[in-house]
């Protein structure tokens, strides 16, 4: 990674940001994947019109007065009418929000805890580094939509929070892991020697030294992480167990499954199918273009062919 | 020896981790609001009934005893009754287990075999379309939605075309038939077996393809490739009998790694296709708040994983010799 010198200079961290970004934009995956999330944001942001232009196109509550059932696409719904004759087009929107919404607050908790986990299982060692990781290992081997599924079962229907928060508990073993074997590697730096003879303490060596170190590649496994926190959640609505009070692709899904309207309506079951797999799409191509950015190794690779 | 070791420490660690699942599965039991009495007893029992299933699992007793009721009873296989069967919770996730073993293991294995095979095939055409068509066509099927891609794979399949049949494992007609022959019942449960197969197929197999690819890539770089090419070996001798089978330790790993992931697209599909598996057991249950069955198959689908995850670290250990941990 970076030396302690890049650290000393910050003036450099936009020119850096601006070559990583030149690099990752010349990446036909990176182009792609952000193009496509840009599409989905696009989505989010107007998802609140709508329902503005007429309360019948309320995702959730929006019936309209003359269609009881579903219903084709047409001029008033462009991607037709669900089984209560709420709009397919602004449940769509409506989607996207909660998948942002989940993905990356799921995401970045996820990411916050596996790096202090990290940092701190690395740097300190010992005895709270093999605590740490034995944890890791027992929760890495929990398929986490089946934990979510027994805690439905114990505790009641879940709110969209919850199944966020639980994500995020159950996702950072995987980063800490990473972050850990960086820490371990810095902690051998010169520049950590000085600040630790300096007397800097612990948590200032973790937060000021080690973390700026760290974070890039925390970054990059986020990505990763908001396509497991959407595919989960996503999951979760499709089984049923999601949360009532809002419209999920996922729980799109759950009612054109659960109703019988799967043989009979394409026009609703493609739709949410398709947006989950292609925000999942792009975030998995922005990854794989990020880790070229961040590992100069593959970079030379892709430009020598 | 030094494998021996290894892999009674594995053993250790594996069977400490369980216990670590099954202490915490206990402990959010109790935290759980509501009364466990209610949660652990059918309400549709007789009162003697009750009473005695009442102390048989300890529910009256103080929660260290409980506990040690707990542990004592997960070891001889007594998980209560199921609300929703009647029966005892092992009887009925035992007819299941096979179900779901045979599904997701010649699925996992299938899609191990093809990424591998295919992975192969990119990395040595690296560059080429052939290569980029098959980098895409991987990535675009690992990220597809599972359930989605379920019902898309039903709909064509069979709705449309009625190659194959909609849902279930077995067809009554064949298996209610005196005269059918083993050959036909096991014809019949492969035919249902297809669709969800295919659906955790082409889940997996990209992954897979995508980590032999780039592993591949790293070991013909090798010195040992330059030496077999050096002494003139057919380049498909270099490339099937040197490189592939050391590009493809990493796969193995990460067969082992993503378990967890595939289980939850396994409860997914079994769910999707009625596939009589413990997944689908536990989506079940978890419905009709049955829990004794929910809590059962969701600590034999631990044990799976963990089992799985060592059966994972003997075959690498051996197929790797240089690894001697």
């Amino acid at each position: 990674m970076k030396g302690d010198k890049e650290i000393r200079h910050r003036p450099h961290w936009f020119e850096q940001f601006l070559e990583g970004w030149s690099v990752f934009w010349q990446n036909p995956l990176g182009k792609i994947g952000v193009t496509l999330l840009g599409i989905f944001a696009l989505m989010a942001f107007s998802s609140f019109i709508p329902p503005l232009v007429n309360p019948m196109y309320h995702p959730m509550t929006g019936v309209d007065p003359e269609i009881y059932s579903s219903v084709g696409p047409s001029a008033r719904h462009w991607l037709g009418t669900d089984f209560m004759g709420r709009d397919i087009f602004s449940q769509l929107l409506a989607g996207a929000r909660i998948a942002f919404m989940v993905g990356v607050s799921a995401a970045f908790m996820s990411i916050f805890l596996g790096t202090a986990f990290g940092m701190i299982a690395g740097y300190m060692g010992g005895f709270v580094d093999t605590l740490l990781m034995r944890l890791a290992d027992v929760i890495m081997v929990l398929p986490t939509l089946l934990v979510v599924l027994i805690l439905a079962s114990l505790f009641g229907q879940l709110n969209i929070w919850t199944i966020v928060l639980i994500i995020a508990l159950f996702r950072w073993p995987g980063v800490s892991r990473v972050i850990r074997s960086q820490a371990l590697t810095l902690k051998q730096r010169p520049f950590i020697e000085a600040a630790r003879v300096a007397g800097a303490s612990h948590i200032r060596i973790i937060f000021r030294h080690i973390m700026p170190n760290v974070l890039p590649l925390a970054f990059l496994y986020m990505t990763f992480r908001v396509t497991a926190a959407i595919i989960i959640e996503a999951a979760l609505a499709f089984l049923g167990f999601g949360d009532p009070g809002t419209v999920s692709w996922g729980m799109m899904l759950q009612w054109v499954w659960k109703t019988g309207h799967m043989f009979k309506a394409l026009y609703w079951l493609l739709p949410p199918g398709i947006c989950i797999s292609l925000i999942t799409l792009s975030f998995y191509m922005i990854g794989r273009a990020m880790d070229e950015v961040l590992d100069p190794r593959l970079r030379r690779e892709e430009t020598a062919r | 020896m030094e494998i021996k070791r290894y892999l009674t420490r594995r053993i250790i660690q594996i069977l400490v981790s369980f216990f670590v699942i099954l202490t915490v599965l206990f402990l959010l039991f109790r935290l759980a609001p509501g009364d466990p009495v209610s949660r652990m007893i059918d309400p549709s029992m007789s009162p003697e009934d009750a009473e005695h299933l009442i102390a048989q699992l300890g529910l009256r007793e103080p929660i260290w005893r409980q506990y040690l009721v707990y542990v004592k009873n997960f070891f001889t296989g007594d998980f209560g009754y199921s609300f929703h069967y009647g029966r005892p919770v092992l009887k009925v996730i035992w007819e299941k287990l096979p179900n779901t073993l045979l599904l997701f293991t010649s699925s996992i294995i299938l899609s191990a075999l093809v990424g591998i095979f295919l992975g192969k095939i990119a990395a040595w055409n690296k560059g080429k379309p052939l290569d980029s068509w098959m980098t895409i066509g991987a990535l675009v099927t690992h990220t597809v939605f599972l359930p989605w891609l379920a019902l898309i794979l039903i709909w064509v399949f069979a709705y449309k075309l009625g190659w194959f049949p909609i849902t279930g494992i077995i067809s009554e007609e064949i298996w209610l038939d005196p005269d059918a022959g083993a050959l036909a019942k096991a014809l019949d449960v492969g035919h249902h077996m297809v669709l969800p197969m295919a659906t955790l197929f082409c889940i997996h197999f990209g992954s897979y393809l995508l980590i032999m690819r780039s592993s591949m890539l790293e070991t013909l770089k090798e010195d040992y490739i330059l030496t077999a090419r050096a002494k003139g070996l057919r380049e498909s001798v270099i490339r099937d009998r040197h490189a592939a089978p050391n590009a493809a330790l990493p796969v193995v790993t990460s067969v082992g790694l993503s378990l967890a992931f595939s289980i939850n697209g396994g409860a997914l599909t079994e769910t999707v296709f009625t596939w009589p598996g413990i997944g689908r057991e536990l989506v079940f249950a978890v419905s009709q708040n049955d829990y004794p069955l929910a809590q059962a198959s969701f600590l034999l689908i631990a044990l799976v994983v963990l089992a799985a995850n060592l059966v994972v670290d003997i075959l690498y250990a051996y197929l790797d010799p240089r690894i001697r941990y």
